[in-house]
């Protein structure tokens, strides 16, 4: 007779150990080697750290994704919870469309983050049919070098980033708005509260969990991202747009280098472990 | 200081009215309890006085001025809903003190003034701790404290106790009118509940789909209903509707006659050979030792401790008697009512209307406005 609940587990635990555990152990074993794409002839070394630690380009690579993870998680939280509370609202006001409103927002979500590489690179696109700076110039602004200067071509990539990142943080919010008792706002009406009064008092605090998880999620997904940047612009002009996740992926199948790539993989991982914990330090003490 | 009137306010959701002409003064000071069946529209009515509905037409008068285009912060009023809105993530001092956040105030006079609501309420050793580690009568406190801090011209109640258990409901009942006592202040409260009306308020406003029954004190509503909605609502159990022929100087009910008193057939003359409605509270039905009276059968007895509930039939009519306590009855047991015909309602089955002479009684008799 089996009895307990690890017969009940172990299906679920057999898949994920396959599947993510595994992984994640042979990228480990990797790290500590000098494995290359096409050789079959591997032996353990720490030339792969070293090479990763000691080189110049790390610095780089590190700063771009600390500007584009912060900038791209903070405003898809911002813009999407502006476009929940902008939906509840409406939704309360009995106005029509916010149903179209939430199903065009999330028509970005759905699209795959290559294919949205390649829209934002058409309307980025300095060449004549570039829909932006088309714009630019019909209403009698100079056109922008969005992706050719190298100063210009983070913000591009970021805009793209939070073009379609918000509509999950919007959902995620939205969900969470939809919990706050109405009553609540109702009393607030009556003590005189200002909009911003509402806002602080009353639908922040009871976001903060949803706004975390929101966080952490993001986070994650926008540390790991990569497609979109890789369409958008390559990493560059130069290494202006090269994020970790772009230089690991560069370093393996570009540079053939597996080990280092494995070990930029690991320091991934330990940076998105570390900031998700620090986020979840955040968390309401009762949703820990 | 703190005068409410209402002057043929009507409210619609779509093509659905929820509020049809209502009209309704309120003196300052005055406890005015809104009692109705869920639905009748009296939630409405109070939101429509706090501003958080907008009336479809008809005018709110406070204290003379209109104040129909005025936001509910703007009103002055306090309001405790039914389940406190109390907020969450503040202290219950910070709930309290919530209104006195733009008040010309120092620091030191709001704390002050949020103790001194705390010892009202009895509650000072609450004010670190937040709502969700309070119980359900703790809440409601620092829910009427965060109302009462704000000294407004009118309290809106909205079925504040109706989360509470009973023994809870009872002593808040008391503790709400003790402090209506207290700090006298125009008070509009609403509940489905008729102990509530009838204990707390000074005037009983009764409604039914969107409509005013009937205003007057809990005496008048309790005696002289003016309609047969009113009869049957208020009262537990509901007054006995008794459908009788009158024929000149006796009401034929299937069995029986019963001879009426002496003045009523001068009243009643129009009415000959017509069909009416006796409308009779359950302790103005009373069994009787001997033959005689109306004769019944038992179908339940209720005894409740101080009283027994006695619930009956003749003919196709249900009745309910209140007795003393030792009542010893089964069902089917045959017994004789007396009938309080001087404390009787008469309606106009038609038009479900109080006929409108009588009875003549003594207790409210002179004080109908």
């Amino acid at each position: 007779m089996v009895s307990g609940p690890l017969p009940w587990l172990l299906p679920a635990v057999g898949v994920l150990g396959l599947f993510y555990l595994y992984p994640i152990l042979e990228a480990v074993r990797l790290a500590f080697t000098d494995a290359r794409l096409f050789d079959t002839e591997t032996q353990l070394s720490m030339r792969s750290l070293g090479s990763m630690v000691g080189s110049s380009t790390l610095g780089v690579i590190l700063r771009n994704t600390l500007t584009y993870t912060v900038a791209s998680v903070v405003g898809q939280i911002a813009l999407g919870l502006a476009i929940a509370l902008l939906v509840v609202r409406a939704e309360r006001a009995r106005l029509r469309g916010t149903l179209v409103l939430r199903t065009i927002v999330l028509a970005a979500w759905v699209i795959p983050a290559i294919a949205n590489g390649i829209i934002w690179q058409l309307l980025f696109s300095e060449a004549p049919f570039g829909a932006i700076n088309s714009a630019l110039r019909l209403m009698g602004a100079s056109p922008v070098a969005w992706l050719s200067d190298p100063s210009n071509a983070m913000t591009s990539a970021v805009i793209a980033t939070i073009w379609q990142g918000t509509a999950y943080s919007m959902i995620l919010l939205y969900a969470a708005l939809k919990t706050i008792d109405p009553a609540l706002y109702e009393a607030a009406a009556i003590d005189n509260a200002r909009p911003w009064e509402r806002l602080w008092f009353i639908t922040l605090p009871h976001l903060r969990a949803a706004l975390v998880v929101n966080a952490i999620l993001i986070l994650i997904m926008t540390l790991n991202m990569f497609d979109t940047i890789l369409a958008l612009t390559g990493g560059g002009p130069g290494r202006a747009t090269e994020i970790l996740s772009l230089y690991a992926y560069g370093t393996v199948f570009q540079n053939f280098e597996l080990g280092r790539g494995a070990a930029l993989s690991m320091l991934l991982l330990i940076i998105s472990l570390g900031l998700t914990m620090v986020l979840i330090a955040l968390l309401p003490r009762d949703r820990r | 200081m703190g005068q409410v009137e209402l002057q043929s306010i009507h409210k619609s959701f779509g093509p659905t009215a929820v509020l049809d002409d209502i009209n309704l003064t309120i003196a300052d000071k005055e406890f005015v309890v809104v009692v109705g069946p869920s639905g009748c529209g009296k939630s409405t009515l109070l939101r429509v006085v706090a501003g958080l509905e907008e009336a479809s037409s008809g005018a709110l008068l406070f204290d003379g001025r209109a104040v129909n285009a005025l936001s509910p912060g703007e009103r002055n009023v306090a309001m405790v809903f039914q389940n406190y809105a109390l907020y969450p993530h503040l202290s219950v001092a910070t709930n309290i003190g919530f209104g006195l956040r733009r008040a010309a105030m120092s620091r030191r006079e709001k704390r002050a003034a949020i103790e001194r609501i705390a010892r009202l309420l009895e509650i000072e050793p609450l004010l670190k701790r937040r709502p969700n580690a309070l119980s359900g009568g703790q809440r409601q406190r620092v829910a009427m404290g965060r109302a009462i801090i704000r000294n407004p011209a009118v309290f809106l109640f909205d079925e504040p106790l109706s989360n509470l258990d009973a023994r809870l409901r009872m002593q808040m009942r008391s503790e709400i009118r003790g402090l209506h006592s207290k700090l006298p202040t125009t008070t509009i409260y609403v509940t489905h509940d008729q102990i509530e009306a009838m204990t707390m308020a000074d005037r009983v406003v009764v409604m039914n789909a969107g409509r005013i029954e009937q205003i007057g004190t809990p005496s008048q509503i309790y005696d002289t209903p003016r309609t047969t909605f009113v009869a049957r609502f208020m009262g537990m159990p509901s007054m006995n509707m008794i459908a009788a022929r009158y024929d000149g100087d006796a009401l034929v009910l299937p069995d029986t006659r019963v001879p009426v008193p002496a003045d009523w057939p001068e009243r009643l003359a129009p009415w000959v050979g017509r069909e009416l409605l006796l409308g009779l509270r359950p302790e103005h039905l009373s069994l009787r030792t001997s033959p005689g009276g109306v004769p019944a059968t038992v179908d339940l007895t209720e005894p409740t401790g101080s009283e027994t509930l006695v619930y009956l039939h003749h003919g196709d009519t249900r009745l309910a008697a209140r007795t003393p306590p030792d009542t010893r009855l089964r069902r089917g047991d045959q017994v004789h009512l007396d009938l309080r015909l001087d404390r009787a309602t008469l309606f106009d089955p038609d038009t479900t209307l109080a006929l409108p002479t009588l009875p003549a009684d003594p207790i409210t008799k002179g004080e109908t406005a």
